[in-house]
């Protein structure tokens, strides 16, 4: 690569690498909160309430 | 029964979910015209060559870290107006994203500075020191929000974040006032300094960041819903 083009590669390479980190935390997130809609789930199990599963059957 | 299953589709159907969808169609599109455009049509400046096409997105990015402050302040203010915790929620996201930003808005620019400067760095530019010390005021926050709990944790926060706005006109005009000729200014009153067919590319890499910003909040704002919903939840079923 010649006249400074890394240069312009190394920062839309950041740019994409960045955001695609902070796109990957927020499904890391969505799965933590898919763990604990499970929890609940569970619990509900256990006190005797049966949770609809939705109608995905 | 038909009625019991409109009524489940209905209850299952996330607040703001089509919102982030649309948004997130839309922010794809405008990224993809725009990386097209700044690489394949936009014309190569005569002066800095190739290394001028880091302009479009870096600019951009910075003029929407600075209107997610702005949200924030707007939410800060808000929040206490209302007390409603959905204003937290939305100061909280903007300010994360504002910082997202801003971070690639610090790296980007010392890859430009090296590559135009041959330095990452100057510490006597106005405008390169007033937007790190914006940085790091917007990086307390979240010290802030850590350090205290529930109720006092909206009420500092929203304080924090109307006062952490001051900062952003003093880097915005710090440039202006100091006329460095390091960091030169594109935009004055009379216009923008530079031809019509990089300023179409540049209002567009400014959309395209624009719509990714609304995206992510959005997504933001769906997750944070749903946590607090489910500790909801979860308190009630403790308690029962």
């Amino acid at each position: 690569m010649t006249g400074g083009s890394q240069y312009v590669v190394a920062a839309y390479a950041v740019i994409w690498f960045l955001v695609l980190a902070y796109i990957v935390m927020l499904g890391a997130r969505s799965a933590r909160v898919s763990r604990q809609v499970e929890a609940i789930s569970r619990l509900l199990e256990r006190k005797g309430i049966a949770p609809d599963d939705g109608g995905d059957e | 029964m038909p009625s019991s299953t409109t009524e489940k589709t209905r209850s299952g159907r996330v607040p703001g979910a089509r919102a982030a969808l649309i948004w997130g169609v839309i922010a794809t599109v405008l990224v993809t015209v725009a990386t097209v455009g700044v690489f394949l049509v936009a014309p190569e400046d005569a002066d800095q060559g190739v290394i001028q096409r880091i302009f479009y997105f870096h600019v951009a990015i910075a003029l929407v870290s600075l209107v997610a402050f702005a949200v924030a302040c707007v939410a800060g203010i808000l929040y206490l107006r209302t007390r409603s915790a959905r204003w937290d929620d939305v100061g909280d996201a903007a300010i994360r994203l504002g910082m997202l930003f801003s971070v690639l808005v610090v790296i980007t620019g010392s890859i430009w500075a090296k590559a135009s400067w041959g330095t990452w760095w100057v510490w006597t530019d106005p405008r390169l020191v007033t937007y790190l010390i914006v940085v790091l005021i917007y990086a307390a926050y979240f010290v802030l929000r850590s350090s205290v709990d529930d109720d006092r944790r909206m009420r500092y926060a929203a304080i924090y974040a109307i006062a952490g706005f001051a900062s952003v006109p003093l880097s915005f005009y710090s440039v202006r006032v100091a006329n460095s000729f390091v960091h030169p200014v594109v935009f004055t009153r009379g216009g923008a300094a530079m031809p019509g067919s990089m300023l179409f590319w540049f209002v567009v890499s400014v959309a395209a960041m624009l719509a990714l910003f609304i995206a992510l909040l959005e997504v933001e704002l769906i997750g944070r819903r749903t946590e607090r919903a489910l500790r909801r939840v979860a308190l009630a079923l403790e308690n029962a």
